[in-house]
């Protein structure tokens, strides 16, 4: 990581081991979302990273705000950062739009999603329904990439006043439905080239591997303590080799996940490539299979409580896994992607992380 | 333990450009490429790539080598592997034998044996497995009794893998006998393969290859100048060396070669949607596992000593690679069968035979399995 990533990654942190605890993950659970830590992340800046200062944003590049999003997944903290910042936050600005104080939310962009923008005399209007916004109760604004004419625009919806159907994933967080009947639309505008569906599924399904990433990690930290420390038939179950087996494959999982996301998020520039992107959220979704299975495994009874930490990781991780695109989803595209020119293969899989200019490889297919 | 994405160089990225042009000129674009480790002895093909300065890279330029970096080294080594390209007669002695003699070897050894393993001239096995000791290398039981100007072999190794073909190998035996601590006691001896009193007979795969050999030493002399490092110092040596080749990309690349005929002899038009799910998938593994064993080499240039990290790269790379050949199987929609079609089923029916191996050379899955959480419980 760069300089700036660990600054930013360092001081995030000491706010979430602060305010994302344990106890408050369970104390906000039924809240919906953890208001007060999302306030202090507010105003600390971390939830407006990567986008431009001139916008109101706290600037930054997007490796740094996927470093933020990885350090709240390592807490498990019921917050839109992610939402707010790549995704609300960077279509706004990049569009023109007003940030709004509070924190944004975006539609996902799934096949099931419908819209319909139109503009009459008395003003834009828009109808359809859009299935499991994440956060959509808890922000102040909605952003919606609506096909229109020959293009797209982005258009600013306030949630007040909203036809919002709560729903929630299986770690409590809201993933609601939003049925749109003719509402106003007025905050809308152009949106550049860049700002298109596909790269809202990257930047989206990217953002939910390094919130996996960082479950992870915690999720082998916890296990290697807990095996550590758990003692039966007169020692550690760490030293059990079938317990050994769940503690290796924890770790091996998390660390590959991360470096996938550390890869992915630096190679940015701006913008995820699709490659890295897709790659980053199969490992990570796989990963996350697997390491929450070793992970209860390990621990036996305990780690089915609500009490015990491990749940609140392993719902997030599980959840996470199937949202902007399971392993399945992806690598039907990548794979797609990669065999229509077989030559490249083995240069695009060797390139790995690389400067701003790619030395080889190609850019993202162009589909809406 | 860490890993971190690395950058490479422009420098490093150039050595890749090298490297790629050299082997699209020296390979034919007809021939059947081997899977990763494990492909052809070609000395004319060793001895190209030495001239190209590619052999001996870790050797410093004193002893005829080319003073690379692990990187260096790392970029060199995938590339040919994911060509497939015949690197088996020099491999063993540039990847391991020649970083052993480097930090253990007498200054004799370094200059009889590093300018000529660097030239791609001279070819080492392993005598490290017994018939009773594997997993559990400590027990081997070829011993040496200490004679006039040497020692005295006798014992036998199995699994040496080209022993018929390479010119020494690196015997581990027991030099002291056992009292106490098993790992006290132990040396490694440079024998002669040719020597009197060295036997090798083959001990064909189950796909009928002739790999492994088994190697019977009956009262073998070999100098004390052949010692390699210290007396008794052989334990410390086999388990330094055995982190050497513990997690480089020949430990997740041995089943490429197989994953790239498939895309391209089937992607003529459009994978079918199972099939381009796995290549999907593994592409994103072959991605990331990538990244954490050149994270390794990056450390290892740093002069970090990333134990665990190595460990735990080789446990994730080998079990990948291993389930790769399966995966592409599930898709591949054909009989096995070794000598029919093309060069992806040939592949696929070479993978399907000696995939098994993938998880146990080196150290067995298990053994680095418990290396790797004591590493992580520390």
């Amino acid at each position: 990581m760069s300089d700036d990533r660990v600054a930013v990654s360092e001081a995030v942190t000491e706010i979430l081991r602060n305010h994302s605890a344990p106890e408050d993950v369970r104390r906000t659970e039924s809240q919906g979302w953890n208001e007060e830590l999302w306030s202090i992340l507010a105003s600390a800046g971390f939830t407006l990273v990567s986008v431009p200062e001139v916008a109101g944003g706290s600037g930054g590049d997007i490796a740094s705000a996927y470093a933020v999003i990885e350090a709240a997944g390592h807490f498990a903290a019921a917050v839109p950062v992610a939402e707010t910042s790549v995704l609300g936050g960077w279509a706004l600005a990049a569009a023109g739009l007003e940030l709004p104080a509070g924190p944004t939310t975006v539609g996902t962009g799934a096949p099931k999603d419908d819209l319909w923008l139109q503009q009459r005399p008395s003003g834009w209007r828009l109808s359809g329904r859009l299935h499991r916004v994440p956060w959509a109760r808890q922000a102040e604004r909605l952003v919606l990439l609506v096909a229109y004419e020959d293009g797209h625009r982005v258009v600013s919806l306030p949630t007040s006043g909203l036809d919002i159907r709560p729903g929630t994933n299986l770690a409590g967080e809201s993933r609601d439905d939003v049925v749109l009947d003719d509402v106003p639309a007025d905050t809308n505008a152009p949106a550049p080239s860049e700002v298109n569906l596909t790269q809202l599924r990257l930047r989206g399904a990217l953002a939910r591997a390094a919130s996996t990433a960082g479950a992870l990690v915690r999720m082998s930290e916890l296990t290697t303590r807990y095996t550590g420390e758990r003692h039966q038939f007169g020692r550690p179950i760490a030293r059990f080799q079938a317990v050994q087996r769940h503690v290796v494959r924890i770790a091996e999982r998390a660390q590959t996940t991360a470096i996938a996301v550390e890869c992915a998020a630096g190679n940015a520039c701006p913008n995820p490539d699709f490659f890295d992107a897709a790659s980053a959220k199969i490992v990570a979704s796989r990963a996350a299979t697997v390491a929450a299975a070793a992970a209860h495994q390990a621990h036996g009874a305990i780690g089915m409580t609500k009490e015990y930490e491990l749940g609140q990781l392993s719902r997030r991780a599980w959840s996470w896994r199937d949202e902007f695109g399971s392993e399945t989803r992806w690598s039907l595209e990548l794979g797609q992607h990669l065999a229509s020119d077989p030559d490249s293969f083995w240069p695009r899989i060797s390139l790995g992380r690389h400067e701003s200019a790619p030395h080889t490889g190609r850019t993202a297919p162009t589909q809406a | 333990m860490h890993f971190s994405a690395t950058i490479l160089r422009p420098d490093e990225l150039a050595l890749r450009d090298e490297v790629r042009a050299f082997l699209a000129a020296e390979l034919p674009g007809d021939r059947l490429p081997g899977l990763g480790m494990a492909n052809d002895h070609d000395p004319d093909f060793s001895r190209k790539l030495a001239g190209r300065g590619w052999v001996g890279m870790a050797v410093p330029s004193e002893y005829g080598g080319h003073s690379r970096s692990a990187v260096d080294r790392f970029i060199v080594t995938e590339e040919l592997l994911a060509a497939g390209a015949p690197i088996s007669a020099h491999f063993v002695a540039d990847r391991q034998t020649a970083p052993t003699l480097l930090s253990f070897g007498t200054e004799e050894q370094k200059r009889e044996f590093l300018p000529r393993i660097s030239a791609g001239e001279c070819w080492f096995s392993l005598g490290m497995s017994e018939p009773d000791a594997g997993s559990d290398l400590a027990s081997v039981r070829t011993s040496a009794r200490k004679v006039e100007g040497g020692w005295c072999v006798t014992g036998t190794k199995v699994w040496t893998s080209g022993a018929h073909l390479n010119h020494y190998f690196a015997v581990l035996c027991r030099t002291s006998p056992l009292d106490g601590d098993r790992h006290e006691g132990l040396s490694q001896l440079i024998v002669d393969l040719s020597t009197a009193g060295v036997k090798v007979s083959p001990i064909p795969y189950l796909n009928g290859h002739h790999s492994f050999n088994e190697v019977v030493l009956e009262d073998v002399f070999v100098p004390d100048s052949m010692v390699l490092g210290d007396v008794g110092s052989g334990w410390k040596q086999v388990t330094s060396e055995l982190a050497y080749e513990r997690s480089g990309p020949d430990r997740f690349l041995s089943a490429f070669t197989l994953v790239q005929a498939f895309v391209a002899e089937r992607a003529a038009g459009r994978l079918a949607d199972d099939a381009a799910r796995v290549v999907g998938q593994v592409a994103a593994d072959f991605w990331a596992i990538r990244q954490l064993s050149l994270s390794v080499a990056r450390t290892l240039d740093a002069g970090g000593a990333p134990a665990v990290e190595s460990a735990l790269v080789k446990d994730i790379g080998t079990r990948f690679e291993q389930s790769v050949v399966e995966l592409v199987r599930s898709v591949a929609d054909t009989e096995v069968g070794p000598d029919a079609g093309s060069v992806f089923e040939q592949l696929l029916a070479e993978a399907v035979l000696t995939s098994p191996t993938f998880t146990l050379r080196g150290g067995t899955t298990e053994v680095l399995r418990s290396i790797a959480a004591k590493g992580l419980t520390r």
